[in-house]
């Protein structure tokens, strides 16, 4: 492969601190074996996540320069409304201070006890707002989906037939909504194709349920509707970003992944009833309509990133440069789920750490083992994340046992991505080593985030 | 100004400026009618010069600025949140820090995790945000403000302080079990800026502890409350604003903080407690309203800018000039015989609307009538903060609140004594023409927070 030139140079730099093995060894048992707990000044190459993590670029600085922090009817919020106005076609837009304000709100209005939130996967704050009122989310990814080793281009689809089959069974009145989340987080970083989306918004109309978009990485997945779908390839991104959002009756966005941003989101809707309740809470909690809870700089960086996302040089380089890491991976013989996903690499940790049960969480093993090697951090997406407890106490394991290796965007370069390699590399060749993890204290929602754990020592 | 003779000018010069656009008489009529005469609806580029609030509207310091070119910005264990947490424990002497995206994130967190069906949450007058807060969460907000801060001619210097024979009948009726926490601003808001004196504050924390009950500072605006306890207060001319600000945390159990207003950042706010359980569960809260509790729904940057504002915001030269622009302002529309909130509050004009409007009923808005007709006249944006902004009780009806007032509030080293110039003429002229203002009928009612969203018309 060619290398692959960044469509931008770097203007404004932060240093990174280094540390040895002996002192992460130190900083993870403080922080109890959660990579959460980790001051971020210890993190080498911090893979954690790619929310909120991008290098801003200069025309986006300079509108930060230019933010107008009236507290209402900000310029800064009309540019901003137009921008998603155009992309989304959705004529009502609310910002909020991030895109789990966004779900708060929505599900909010629509959750409930007894009703159900329909997915091809829910993330981990979208699920937890849903349970939060209530309903239950459901999810129906495709069969190729659920396997991390076979070589689909759209294993993000939902299950048509499973998803038919469950309005059947449970009734629309049921179902106050089905949002599809592009590209699909939880299950790898997978696109949804366009096909997919315009077949679940057919059922979706049907039976009247109100269909959404979770559009955090609409970009990444317009360009894979761009590249494998028949019929896209002249397109430009933002006419296939139309084409999927005309499916929708509305979005939620958190701008912190495919926007640029450091800080915000949004919720855009067609229907003016939802909206007025919408907005109604939007005040309580987030602030006033024309800010919602951001500072008017930051809904300049949005509207501004939302149009820089869509240049496709940038997306090539973007895509690219998450499979140059997963082909070094997979030329290693790394399990990773494949084919690469839009905006990380995910590490199948099941097979990666086989002599680790599940109750024994080998997807933090492996995270926490990549800190201590490489001071690398990245974050499980298994059974730490999403594992419940049954009526005995017992785990009940997630679908999958993943290791995200989450790439920020514009911000690291192919050396440090060379790096990565060698560490998950090297890992791989002593992964006997590793040893299992136990729970020692959680909470009951999104435990995750501040669970302690600690080794099991034989 | 007890301590010098000398006028205060501003402890800082432009370093960058915004430029304004000026309308004609015929555009803001338009736009006036376009937004429902709520000054909350019109466009910013409508505006001249906007005193809407001084919530975020702050113009940052050159250090600020070069903070925001700090942050951290990754997810979890930004510098910057333990730069914040270290500074909220300095300066204000606070345990345990959980940033949020402003305060009403704050206020939101505090109430679902102390507040159960059925409490009483007393405190000195009701803030808008803080009070449905309370209500949603299950318990209902009493007054127990003096009643000198419901007369806007009383110039009692601490008119912030709580009756504490109300907060008595309160706990007599309810029992001690059935309050939470006692809820205290400094600068009471809604009474027109008024503080509350070190003195009150000591008794009440006496008489709490007594009956163990917890005090919450709303501390938004502590910087201003400190320094009218500096300028009024026995005792305090000759000790700092830092230190005054930090005994009146020392009497407080934990706070919410909207950093948009003294700690001179355009975003944030923060939950800060001194009890290591409740803070383990506002923690767990955060994450699912908010984000991680290492930056609560802020980017890094924004974390630095309050950061380094909390520091500016307690130095006396600051304070000095933030005030004295207040004070220049209403001694101006003090001189006219405008009627205004006294003695001058911290951080704006209130003025008397039933008094400029007495020919209006208070179901005819006369404060909301009164904002509009001075966006008309010159641009200004006011604010309104009477009988819309009180709302509805839970059984529907209005609160009819005594005051009835008109907020001009000043952002935080935005504004020169020129503006203040300009703001005062324009006060005056339709102070002037004051018995031609109508009335005016609300068309749309939203359900909560109405004064922000709701939409009028004039009455013929």
């Amino acid at each position: 492969m060619k290398n692959i030139i960044e469509p931008f140079k770097i203007k404004s730099v932060e240093p990174i601190y280094f540390n040895t093995l002996e002192q992460r060894k130190e900083i993870l048992n403080t922080a109890h074996y959660n990579l959460f707990l980790i001051k971020a000044k210890d993190v080498l190459i911090d893979l954690l996540t790619d929310s909120g993590t991008s290098a801003m670029s200069s025309h986006q600085w300079a509108g930060i320069m230019q933010g107008d922090e009236s507290y209402a009817g900000s310029s800064s919020f009309f540019r901003f409304e137009k921008t998603i106005q155009q992309i989304t076609g959705f004529p009502i837009v609310m910002p909020t201070h991030q895109g789990r304000a966004s779900e708060k709100i929505l599900f909010s209005i629509i959750g409930g006890k007894g009703k159900y939130i329909l997915s091809n996967t829910l993330f981990d704050t979208t699920r937890a707002n849903i349970e939060f009122t209530g309903a239950e989310g459901v999810d129906f990814i495709c069969e190729e989906g659920k396997n991390p080793s076979i070589i689909a281009p759209f294993k993000g689809n939902i299950h048509i037939e499973n998803l038919k089959d469950f309005i059947h069974e449970k009734g629309a009145e049921n179902i106050p909504l089905c949002i599809i989340t592009v590209t699909n987080n939880s299950g790898g970083g997978q696109p949804v194709s366009m096909k997919n989306i315009q077949d679940t918004s057919v059922i979706c109309k049907k039976h009247q349920i109100p269909l959404f978009i979770d559009a955090c990485r609409f970009a990444e997945n317009a360009y894979f509707i761009k590249t494998r779908e028949p019929g896209y390839e002249t397109k430009s991104i933002n006419d296939i970003a139309q084409e999927m959002f005309s499916y929708a009756d509305g979005c939620t966005m958190s701008a912190k992944k495919d926007a640029f941003a450091n800080i915000g989101g949004f919720l855009a809707m067609k229907d003016p009833v939802l909206a007025l309740s919408c907005r109604n809470l939007l005040v309580i909690t987030e602030g006033f309509p024309t800010y919602g809870g951001l500072a008017g700089r930051d809904l300049e960086a949005i509207a501004i990133g939302l149009n820089e996302v869509m240049d496709e040089n940038y997306l090539h380089y973007r895509i690219k440069s998450i499979e140059y890491l997963a082909n070094k991976l997979i030329a290693a013989g790394v399990p990773i789920m494949q084919p690469a996903g839009g905006h990380a690499v995910y590490l199948n940790a099941k097979e990666f750490l086989s002599h680790i049960p599940i109750t024994e969480y080998p997807g933090q093993a492996l995270a926490t083992a990549l800190y201590i090697e490489g001071g690398i951090r990245s974050v499980e997406i298994g059974s730490l994340m999403f594992g419940k407890y049954n009526k005995a106490n017992e785990l009940i394991p997630a679908q999958m046992e993943l290791v995200r290796l989450a790439i920020p965007r514009r911000v690291y370069t192919q050396s440090h991505i060379d790096y990565v390699a060698e560490i998950i590399i090297e890992l791989y060749q002593k992964r006997h080593l590793v040893i299992g993890l136990e729970i020692t204290e959680e909470a009951s929602m999104l435990r995750h985030f501040t669970a302690k754990l600690k080794p099991i020592k034989n | 100004m007890k301590n010098t003779t000398r006028s205060w000018a501003e402890p800082y010069k432009m370093k960058m400026v915004e430029l304004l656009k000026m309308t004609t008489n015929a555009q803001r009529k338009k736009a006036l009618k376009d937004a429902g005469y709520n000054t909350f609806l019109l466009k910013s580029e409508d505006v001249y010069i906007d005193l809407l609030t001084d919530s975020g509207t702050a113009a940052m310091s050159d250090r600020q600025w070069a903070g925001m070119m700090m942050g951290d910005e990754a997810y979890a264990g930004s510098r910057n949140y333990y730069h914040l947490e270290e500074v909220v424990k300095n300066v204000y002497g606070y345990k345990y820090l959980i940033p949020t995206h402003q305060g009403r994130g704050a206020e939101n967190i505090l109430s679902q995790i102390m507040i159960k069906k059925g409490d009483i949450i007393p405190g000195n007058m009701y803030f808008t945000t803080t009070r449905l807060h309370q209500e949603l969460a299950g318990g209902k907000f009493e007054d127990i403000i003096i009643d000198e801060a419901h007369d806007p001619e009383n110039e009692f210097p601490f008119k912030g302080n709580v009756d504490l024979n109300k907060l008595e009948k309160i706990i007599k009726k309810n029992g001690a079990k059935k309050i939470p926490y006692v809820s205290i601003a400094t600068s009471v808001n809604m009474a027109g800026g008024q503080p509350i004196s070190m003195q009150n504050l000591k008794e009440l924390r006496k008489f709490t502890n007594k009956h163990h009950i917890k005090i919450i500072h709303d501390m938004t605006r502590v910087a201003e409350n400190a320094y009218f306890i500096q300028q009024k207060e026995n005792g305090y001319s000759n000790i700092s604003v830092k230190n005054i600000v930090k005994e009146i945390c020392s009497y407080t159990d934990g706070a919410t903080m909207s950093a948009k207003k003294d700690a001179l950042v355009n975003i944030g706010g923060f939950l800060t407690l001194n009890d290591w359980k409740l803070f383990e569960e506002a923690r767990n809260l955060v994450v699912v309203y908010e984000g991680l509790h290492t930056y609560g729904g802020l980017a890094g940057r924004d974390m630095e800018a309050m950061a380094i504002g909390i520091g500016e915001s307690v130095d006396d030269d600051h304070i000095r000039a933030r005030v004295g622009q207040v004070i220049y302002l209403g001694e101006k529309m003090m001189a006219h015989h405008i009627p205004i909130v006294k003695p001058i509050g911290g951080h704006g004009i209130f003025v008397d609307a039933k008094k400029f409007l007495p020919h209006l009923s208070q179901d005819q808005y006369p404060a909301q009538a009164l904002a509009a007709e001075i966006y008309l006249d010159s641009g200004v944006r006011t604010m309104e903060r009477g009988i819309v902004s009180a709302g509805r009780k839970s059984n529907g009806e209005n609160y009819n609140p005594k005051l009835e007032l008109v907020r001009f509030t000043i952002p935080r080293r935005v504004y020169t004594q020129a503006h203040m110039d300009v703001i005062a003429e324009s006060a005056c002229r339709v102070f002037d023409k004051r018995s031609k203002i109508t009335g005016l009928k609300m068309i749309y009612e939203p359900k909560y927070l109405r004064f922000f969203q709701a939409r009028f018309e004039k009455l013929k």
